[in-house]
């Protein structure tokens, strides 16, 4: 019978916490995100992420660069964005420098930045598995790094935000006029 | 059939399956244009060009466009996962889309339905969501980089942007201790291919073969040389290769392909890719024993 054949509902599994102070901020948030087309919801976070309000919203944590930008631009509140689960850390933290003579490699985590020392023209990106990924390298590929587009502006996941902060780290290295 | 599932950073682009053709400077889909760059263009790419020197028929493509929002990706999902028993592939490559643990496991599900179990190779984010989702397992083949291999070696993570800061060394010296690790937690396939500086194919936490030679350190800065192993290795397992000897050849044609090129970190990955006739003319006889004549003929 027909009726009997509906679809099992999908369980969402995120990985991902937005922390506000006040549950008016996450019914808001919420609603922000879902008119948006995000998949999330309300949720009471553990002891240990609790940083304000017993409301957070459950998001898919790849989407990060994406729902921040979202959050900022509609005014709409927020602590932070956590991984569920504890004890976890951004791997952007750990920056390694890689010197190929006219070329310089800033890697940040699993994304990686390469450009030329003399100009600042980037001239490859590389890493990576999300699909702004792609994306991201056919909009940085040959500008300047002062001039190309900021991943963290344009990109939506968590490889992006990592992209960024591989673009960061080339803009300093750059203007310090190292160029070693 | 071998078909290669991902997104292409075509805004907008509708979800398009078909045989892929290359032209000179992209491929085309069902009259779509795919750039050869980072990402599924490289890989199919490098899947097309195995295919062709082997006289082989062309990888089918299932792309849609996604920048990011992860619309495509989904698209992309929902259609394997109504379509893939009907389809029932040889080989089923999946590659860039929004990792989504729920709709990976759908697919898995579907898979099981196909008359005959394709051979499964995921890379990029569709292998964040099947380690993700608990189901490495199902998979013949991973090709993890060396940030990917401490990913899957962290029982708990989604996605290599956030790892236990235990694993955070990622030099990939440590690749054989990640991998030990990855298996013992059933976060990793039957197969994987470490690609690295040296590059690692390991079974069951077993280091079968590493690959060092010829070294050329700039591939790692190009966007694209993973992809392209990937595409290799799906392409030479669909011409019936075991998948150990696939990833043997993958990682030293794509080496022998940076050498031919002369690449540098500049060089983009199309021009790696345009080398690998010649590479296959000058070395697969011997790499893998069985001599093929250009074009199957």
């Amino acid at each position: 019978m027909a009726f009997l054949k509906r679809q099992q509902k999908v369980k969402f599994e995120g990985g991902g916490l937005v922390l506000f102070q006040e549950v008016p901020q996450a019914m808001l948030a919420e609603k922000v995100l879902k008119s948006a087309g995000y998949t999330v919801r309300l949720v009471a976070p553990p002891p240990e992420l609790r940083k304000g309000c017993d409301l957070a919203v459950e998001i898919n944590l790849v989407e990060q660069a994406g729902i921040e930008r979202l959050l900022k631009e509609r005014d709409t509140a927020y602590v932070s964005i956590n991984p569920i689960r504890p004890g976890t850390a951004p791997l952007l933290e750990i920056v390694k420098v890689t010197d190929f003579g006219d070329w310089v490699m800033v890697k940040a985590g699993n994304m990686k930045i390469t450009y030329e020392k003399r100009r600042g023209i980037i001239v490859n990106v590389s890493g990576g598995g999300c699909p702004d990924i792609p994306y991201l390298h056919a909009e940085l590929v040959d500008k300047r790094l002062d001039e190309a587009p900021r991943p963290k502006d344009v990109g939506f996941t968590l490889c992006a935000l990592n992209l960024e902060r591989a673009l960061e780290e080339c803009l300093t290295l750059y203007a310090e006029g190292d160029k070693t | 059939m071998m078909l290669i599932a991902g997104t292409v950073p075509i805004r907008d682009m509708p979800l398009s399956i078909g045989e892929v053709t290359a032209g000179e400077e992209v491929l085309f889909v069902n009259g779509e244009s795919i750039p050869c760059t980072q990402g599924t263009g490289a890989m199919v790419s490098a899947a097309l060009a195995t295919t062709t020197y082997l006289g082989l028929d062309a990888p089918h493509t299932l792309l849609a466009g996604d920048v990011g929002e992860g619309t495509g990706s989904r698209e992309l999902y929902q259609y394997l996962i109504d379509h893939i028993a009907e389809i029932s592939p040889t080989v089923l490559a999946l590659h860039y889309w929004l990792p989504e643990m729920s709709q990976t496991r759908q697919l898995c599900e579907a898979v099981k339905k196909c008359r005959r179990r394709p051979l499964m190779i995921a890379d990029a984010a569709s292998m964040y969501s099947a380690k993700g989702a608990g189901l490495a397992e199902e998979f013949d083949i991973f090709t993890p980089d060396a940030t990917e291999i401490a990913f899957l070696a962290d029982p708990d993570a989604t996605h290599p942007a956030y790892i236990a800061r235990h694993l955070f060394e990622t030099d990939i010296a440590q690749a054989p201790e990640l991998a030990r690790v990855a298996y013992k937690n059933r976060g990793a396939a039957k197969l994987l291919l470490v690609k690295g500086a040296t590059d690692y194919i390991i079974r069951d936490g077993e280091v079968l073969a590493m690959v060092t030679e010829p070294d050329v350190p700039p591939l790692e800065a190009i966007g694209g040389t993973g992809d392209a192993i990937t595409g290799l290795v799906a392409a030479l397992v669909y011409a019936e290769m075991e998948p150990y000897e696939a990833a043997v050849i993958a990682a030293k044609a794509n080496r022998m392909a940076g050498k031919y090129a002369r690449a540098t970190p500049a060089t983009r990955v199309k021009h790696i890719v345009d080398q690998f006739p010649a590479v296959f003319r000058d070395n697969l006889c011997q790499w893998s024993g069985v001599c093929f004549l250009e074009g199957g003929n």
